[in-house]
């Protein structure tokens, strides 16, 4: 009797060769093995690059880029945490930055290798999270804020009431669903410091939110703005970038960062320690940070760059973008969000679970 | 012609209405968003939320799209290796519990069922330091370069293997077994034309259970995954922070339709073959 | 039918003996055992700063555990498994009878077309099934354009975050894994047994009852197991689908793992799952074993 298994793994071997038939590929260079001092391993986020960036790298410097792929910071940090299993050169935000550096997890920056780090707005180059810049260079920089939707809103909803401590806009809210996130929005709220750690003032705003709960429709991990597009609801939480995104696609979405202030991120370029190519991780940074670099990237992902010789390259509607640079009063209230230490992330975490659970 | 063999199969099971109505109403159940996320790979809209218009533009992306591409390369390959290791050792350990009592057999049964009951982070996390502790090379060619996931994954897919092949088992007939020895059938010939043919729907369907669970996998592969291996769901799952554009659609809608292709085409063969040769 | 009493004596017997049980328990020792300890470690250990754990056999982390707070989850876990499985049960028997009475050659494609669906990325799936429940989705907009013809008012139902889109993206996605089991349970079955059981004058339904029911027993148990263990472990579903209170220990124990940094009480959290798993099983076994007495 013919041995189905043999037909069944026949099939699967004919779905494999069909798949790469339908594909049409050709074996990607990058499965063959290319080791040796003239590449670099870069983890980033997705698409957190312009269209041409590796391939202009390539021709200018003869090293290769090979971009592998994260989501999300804890997973980053948790990966490399156990020690570095082969990246040059990595990506993380702000407040992980710091993590890093207070767990020794990244190589000091040799200031002489980046000679475009005069490129970098001043206001960077000195800042909470890794004084001096020792460690780290800025990449892209943001805000959090508030996603509308102009034509059920009244007005622009420039305070976090609307979402924390109103039930005008009641089933039609989404937040973000990370605990920092919001308790840091809750607190601003309240007129505190954005990183605040007293637990009265956590468990406060642990009541806020609880209170608020029944006029919130979902804690949306990443996706609120697009609820906002499919009309889920009618205001989120967001990051400016992801609103940016969905306001190209819906003239009627709009962003507003609220008065009583909010976050502003940024995303920095660091060397984990044990990196295999730390030169050639130098020379990618001197080249994210020149001008045309800068600018194509700055042109494609549409975040706002900390790059001056870059934003002066851009054209007027991005520079003049309130979404995408904020005004200096929307700036003055914003903060950064910094590492509060295991206690306070511990508070915050337990405070969300009853959040949650409530 | 195919279309008639399809309706005399719908006559011949129309004998029993209910049971073929829940297999179509389970069907549509299962399809619908499948549909959806078809007719979305066509969406000319990045965010791919809201319908806004037809386009074949994200086809001809995803075609180009190396690391699309490399990662579902990788998933498959994978996937195929571990499914081929789940199924050994899960043949192995439902003989291994059906048969033969040791010490500490209950105990062995529930170790069985660990890598199913922990959760994925927490055995990704675990799967981690450990490869870390023992320095596992980070720098292989391929496909050695799979090998950590490949390991980590044939792990928490062969106990679903054992478990639907012990099931299965229980039901064999020892008595077959017995008249084939009597007719002088080696213990070979006992395997091959008496559990075989038992066992070969539990086969298969562990066999699909295991790939499923690997192609599928994102948190265990995510750790134990190193420079330079993407899979499928480390790409999909990486591109939430931005878009998950109609591209993955359009991978998605390639596989469907290469996997229904194959199958048909597949039958197609056997029926010839049949039809020309050997009477089995 | 309990398994054979191998005392592994003549020399043939000892050699499959060997054969089956080297290979998977070798595999278990290497690849499981040590992250399992590793695990069981850090359940006794705390975290001290970033990133370093100090081993020091306390038991904090299962003592926090214990919080009304974290046992509540742990019950709603266990409730909305549950119902997952049983709905998952419901649907897959005829749906698996189904499918051993089609004739030979289609058996195999609609297994493939069942199979297809999960083979898909789970992230795009559940945007898809997000996409046909949300409040302008598919199905709502559906029900909207017949009422409108049949000139009724439609008030979109809200199928999306809260705990039944849970149970249905959790059913969704699980159903392979009971339809499966019990189609390799059932196909095959000899009808020989059923036949005989009728020419002695049994009725059908007590030929189900005490013939095929018995045999299948085992994998409809195999099918329950393997939809209630997973649907316990999952996270993304509950994230994706759920409201404002669809939190489920995997969501608490996946933000011990990344966001709250507490990789020892992940670990104790863990550890209290397969626990309790083990213990419903070993329950529901027990009660199975007493009605069979």
């Amino acid at each position: 009797m013919t041995t189905f298994k043999n037909k069944r793994f026949s099939r699967r071997g004919f779905l494999a060769g069909t798949g790469m038939l339908a594909a049409g590929i050709s074996l990607p260079s990058s499965l063959l093995k290319a080791s040796g001092s003239s590449t670099l391993n870069f983890y980033n986020w997705d698409t957190y690059i312009g269209e041409t960036t590796l391939s202009d790298f390539k021709s200018s410097s003869g090293i290769d880029v090979k971009m592998d792929l994260f989501s999300d910071n804890d997973e980053l940090f948790g990966k490399l945490r156990a020690g570095n299993p082969g990246y040059d050169l990595i990506v993380p935000s702000s407040d992980f930055v710091e993590r890093m550096i207070i767990a020794d997890m990244l190589s000091p920056l040799d200031d002489n290798a980046i000679p475009n780090r005069v490129n970098v707005e001043p206001t960077f180059l000195d800042v909470g999270f890794d004084p001096g810049r020792r460690y780290s260079l800025p990449y892209m920089w943001g805000t959090m804020g508030i996603g509308y939707r102009k034509s059920k809103v009244d007005g622009t909803p420039d305070s976090w009431k609307w979402l924390l401590d109103s039930s005008k806009y009641r089933g039609k809210i989404a937040l973000l669903s990370e605990a920092g996130d919001v308790l840091g929005a809750a607190f601003k709220y309240m007129g505190h410091p954005l990183n605040t750690t007293d637990p009265k003032i956590i468990t406060q705003a642990e009541q806020l939110l609880i209170k608020q709960k029944p006029n919130i429709k979902v804690f949306a991990p990443d996706n609120g703005q697009d609820l906002l597009l499919s009309g889920e609801v009618d205001l989120a939480m967001e990051w400016n970038g992801d609103i940016l995104q969905v306001m190209e696609e819906d003239p009627d979405i709009s962003y507003v960062v609220p008065k009583e202030g909010s976050v502003v991120w940024e995303d920095a370029l660091a060397i984990p320690k044990g990196a295999p190519n730390p030169q050639n991780a130098h020379k990618f940074i001197n080249f994210l940070l020149g001008a045309e670099a800068g600018a194509a990237i700055a042109e494609f992902i549409q975040y706002a760059t900390p790059n001056v010789a870059a934003k002066k390259l851009m054209p007027e509607e991005y520079k003049n973008n309130p979404a995408i640079f904020p005004s200096d009063t929307t700036l003055k209230s914003c903060e950064s969000s910094i590492y509060k230490g295991e206690e306070a992330v511990r508070l915050y975490d337990e405070a969300w679970t009853r959040v949650l659970a409530a | 012609m195919l279309f008639g063999k399809f309706i005399s199969a719908i006559k011949s099971s129309l004998r029993n209405p209910w049971l073929n109505i829940s297999l179509l109403v389970t069907l549509l159940f299962l399809y619908t968003p499948i549909i959806v996320l078809i007719i979305f790979s066509f969406n000319d809209s990045r965010r791919n939320i809201v319908w806004k218009g037809f386009t074949l533009k994200y086809y001809k992306k995803m075609f180009s799209n190396e690391i699309l591409l490399e990662a579902f390369l990788n998933s498959i390959a994978i996937a195929l290796i571990t499914t081929i290791l789940s199924l050994v050792l899960g043949v192995l350990t439902a003989i291994l519990l059906w048969r033969f009592q040791f010490p500490l057999k209950s105990l062995y049964q529930g170790i069985i069922m660990i890598p199913i009951i922990v959760p994925e982070i927490c055995i990704g996390i675990a799967f981690l330091v450990f490869f870390n502790w023992i320095g596992w090379p980070s720098d292989l060619i391929w496909p050695l370069r799979l090998a950590k996931i490949i390991f980590a994954h044939s792990l928490f897919c062969f106990p679903f293997v054992a478990i639907v092949i012990r099931a299965k088992l229980v039901s064999l007939n020892r008595e077959c077994e017995e008249a084939a020895k009597d007719l002088g059938a080696n213990a070979w010939h006992v395997y091959r034309d008496v559990w075989f043919p038992h066992l070969k729907p539990s086969l298969i369907a562990g066999g699909f259970l295991a790939f499923t669970l690997s192609l599928d996998d994102f948190v265990i592969t995510f750790f134990t995954s190193g420079p330079e291996t993407i899979t499928l769901p480390i790409k999909i799952y990486s591109m939430v922070r931005f878009s998950v554009t109609p591209e993955v659609n359009a991978a998605s809608t390639v596989l469907i339709v290469v996997t229904i292709l194959s199958v048909c085409t597949a039958i197609f063969f056997q029926k010839e073959n049949l039809k020309k040769g050997s009477f089995e | 039918m309990p398994s054979d009493r191998f005392r592994a004596k003549n020399e043939n017997s000892r050699k499959v003996f060997l054969v089956t049980f080297l290979p998977p328990t070798i595999w278990l020792i290497l690849f499981l055992l040590a992250p399992i300890l590793i695990i069981i470690v850090y359940s006794f250990s705390q975290k001290v700063g970033l990133i370093n754990i100090e081993v020091n056999w306390v038991s904090d982390n299962y003592w926090r555990a214990a919080d009304p707070i974290y046992l509540k989850i742990f019950a709603k876990s266990f409730y909305i498994a549950g119902i997952t499985t049983f709905l998952c049960l419901v649907i897959s028997f005829p749906v698996a009878l189904a499918i051993t009475k089609i004739r030979q050659d289609w058996k195999l494609i609609i297994l493939v077309l069942l199979m297809l669906p999960f083979w898909i990325n789970l992230l795009i799936r559940t945007y898809a099934l997000i996409a046909v429940l949300r409040t302008r989705g598919f199905l709502n907009s559906g029900f909207e354009w017949i009422a409108a013809h049949l000139g009724l008012r439609f008030e979109p139902i809200q199928f999306l975050y809260n705990d039944t889109a849970i149970i249905i993206g959790l059913v969704y996605i699980h159903l392979p894994f009971m339809i499966l089991p019990i189609y390799a349970g059932l196909e095959g079955f000899d009808e020989t047994l059923k036949q005989a059981a009728e020419d002695l004058g049994s009725s059908s339904m007590q030929v189900y009852r005490h013939i095929v029911f018995p045999l299948i027993r085992p994998s409809i148990f195999a099918g329950c197991m393997l939809v209630f263990i997973p649907a316990l472990g999952s996270y993304l579903t509950p994230e994706l689908l759920g409201g404002t209170d669809g939190q489920l220990i995997a969501n608490v124990i996946e933000r011990q793992f990344k966001h709250a940094n507490d990789w020892p009480f992940g670990a104790a959290l863990s550890m209290v799952l397969i626990y309790v798993t083990c213990g419903v099983i070993a329950a529901w076994l027990l009660v199975a074993k007493r009605k069979e007495s």
